[in-house]
């Protein structure tokens, strides 16, 4: 017993280190992407094109049924305790600092994290990453880099724009309750915007591009043989993503509130 | 003083799904020399060619270039190597997302950056005409047959015109025209002094242009020794597979003639002026593949 969980403990430390070598590659090779002559630049616009503009239009449905939620339930339960003007707060807090990074991330992940996992692993089944070897193509570089900045350039846009469409459900309920002006709503908004939740959506978003794009890259890159592998990964893929963002998401939130 | 071989494996054993692949294996390769590696399935062929030509990594052992261990290239050295060496896959391995013509221009755009595009499409098509591909290169890989995939995966491996060639099951899934022009082909590349590493169980194709035979046997070299001699070898478990070598003659010749259409190709256009910028003199370049054919389809004496 003691003996299989002390393998199953190395085992993991195994992989662990690995996939924390392959995280620093990946650092390595986005920094050199543009130095290098074998850039990927198709593979990145591709890229952003995919996870950032073709997402936009989910994000932006998300993002406005969200707003309009927290709109009515906040100005419903604030206005018991008459604290109706610490609307604009919450909703600079829960949708900038908060819903605004952890759910495009959850997009993200559910399009482009399934998309980057099974595409490679397609890859390697048909052993088209070793033929990208075989001509001296680097794969971390041509394959990897390009959609890790891809995915990381994409969740910041994705981010703000969730940020600008979730204000503006919010706006939209406001307008149906009790019609104010637009400049009024969005003065009093960004009265109640701090630096600190910019930075902190900021980096949340920056976090969770990281996690997701070098995920759901090892988990593509970890197919070797058989295409039954290559869905196992796609899963892998969202079900790591998921955990370690969220797990991300409660340690930053921890750092800003208890620090 | 032994020349330097071209490749040469030390020692040289690699794991594949937790199994050895391949155990203690000891050969090299002189310039110019074919060497045919046999054996049945699972015999660890593939390995051999993947280690040897660097696409995997062995878990002990070292692989030699030039006498110097692939491991410790530098990145300068490494972009030489994989510039100088082609390789052919069993099952093509095409890049699925890239049309044919994108397939077989990216080693040229990758290692002759100062190529123009007018150079690079010459490349591309001469290198298509020499494996008797005439159709749209504008085509993607699921779009053709398995045997014009293997025959593009050919192409791609020979578009630099490189001096070291590895094939893994290089006739594998082709029709039986195609499959005879493999052998001629490479019987080509051989008069022409390429180095190759041929992983083959279409044993007649050995005969001609195998200098060299290795039989493997559950990922261990049972037999290593010059072509004319492996008839002679009286292990039964080696003689099974070679007891399987034949002469060439039973193999239909391509009727077509080896690339008749690349040779008339090369006379409509006149040569890039990169392609003798890119090449130190005759001997190496877009322009050798042109000579490959010439001497074949001219019936010119081998060296």
């Amino acid at each position: 017993m003691l003996d299989r969980m002390g393998r199953a403990v190395i085992k993991w430390l195994d992989e662990f280190l690995y996939a924390l070598g392959f995280f620093a590659q990946v650092l390595k090779e986005s920094a050199l992407l543009f130095r290098r002559r074998q850039v990927g630049f198709r593979v990145l616009v591709m890229q952003i094109l995919f996870t950032g503009i073709e997402a936009l239009g989910i994000a932006a449905a998300m993002a406005l049924a969200i707003g309009a939620a927290i709109n009515l339930i906040g100005s419903s339960l604030l206005a018991e305790f008459g604290q109706g003007k610490l609307m604009y707060t919450i909703l600079i807090v829960v949708i900038a600092r908060e819903l605004g990074p952890l759910l495009t991330a959850f997009i993200v992940i559910a399009r482009s994290g399934t998309a980057i996992a099974t595409e490679l692993g397609g890859m390697a089944v048909g052993h088209e990453i070793e033929a990208y070897v075989a001509v001296g193509v680097n794969p971390i570089s041509y394959l990897a880099a390009p959609r890790f900045l891809g995915v990381v350039v994409s969740m910041l846009v994705l981010d703000v724009y969730f940020n600008i469409f979730g204000l503006m459900g919010s706006f939209v309920v406001v307008q149906l309750l009790r019609p104010i002006g637009f400049d009024e709503y969005f003065r009093s908004l960004f009265a109640a915007l701090t630096p600190g939740d910019l930075l902190s959506g900021f980096v949340k978003s920056l976090v969770f591009g990281v996690i997701i794009s070098v995920v759901s890259l090892y988990r593509g890159f970890s197919v070797e043989r058989s295409v039954t592998e290559v869905p196992v990964a796609g899963i892998k893929a969202v079900g790591s993503s998921f955990m370690l963002c969220i797990l991300a998401d409660v340690v930053m939130t921890a750092i800003q509130y208890l620090g | 003083m032994a020349p330097v071989p071209e490749i040469e494996l030390r020692g040289v054993s690699s794991l594949r799904g937790g199994f050895e692949a391949l155990s203690d294996v000891t050969l090299s390769l002189q310039r110019g020399e074919t060497l045919f590696a046999m054996g049945g399935s699972g015999s660890g062929k593939s390995a051999l060619i993947k280690t040897a030509a660097g696409i995997a990594v062995p878990a002990r052992g070292e692989v030699l270039y030039k006498g110097k261990s692939l491991a410790r290239l530098s990145a300068r050295e490494e972009a030489a190597f994989r510039k100088a060496s082609g390789f052919v896959f069993q099952d093509a391995a095409l890049w699925s997302n890239q049309s044919i013509y994108d397939n077989l221009a990216l080693p040229v755009r990758l290692h002759e950056p100062t190529w123009g595009k007018a150079e690079v499409e010459r490349a591309v098509r001469r290198s298509a005409e020499l494996v008797g591909y005439g159709q749209d290169l504008r085509a993607r890989p699921a779009e053709l047959s398995s045997g014009e995939r293997k025959l593009i995966g050919l192409a791609r491996a020979l578009v630099l015109d490189p001096e070291l060639l590895f094939m893994d099951d290089p006739t594998s899934i082709l029709d039986e025209a195609a499959a005879a022009r493999v052998p001629e082909i490479v019987d080509s590349l051989k008069a022409r002094g390429r180095s190759m590493l041929i992983a083959s169980v279409v044993s007649e194709f050995a005969s001609g242009c195998a200098d060299f035979v290795a039989v493997l046997l559950e990922g261990r070299v049972a037999a290593l020794g010059a072509y004319a001699e492996a008839a002679a070898w009286t292990d039964p478990l080696v003689r099974g597979v070679t007891g399987r070598l034949r002469p060439r003659a039973a193999v239909p010749a391509w009727e077509g003639g080896l690339a008749g259409a690349w040779v008339s190709a090369v006379a409509e256009s006149p040569a890039p002026a990169g392609e003798s910028a890119a090449s130190e003199g005759d001997e190496d370049g877009m322009s050798a593949l042109g000579d490959i054919i010439n001497d074949v389809d001219e019936g010119k004496e081998k060296p």
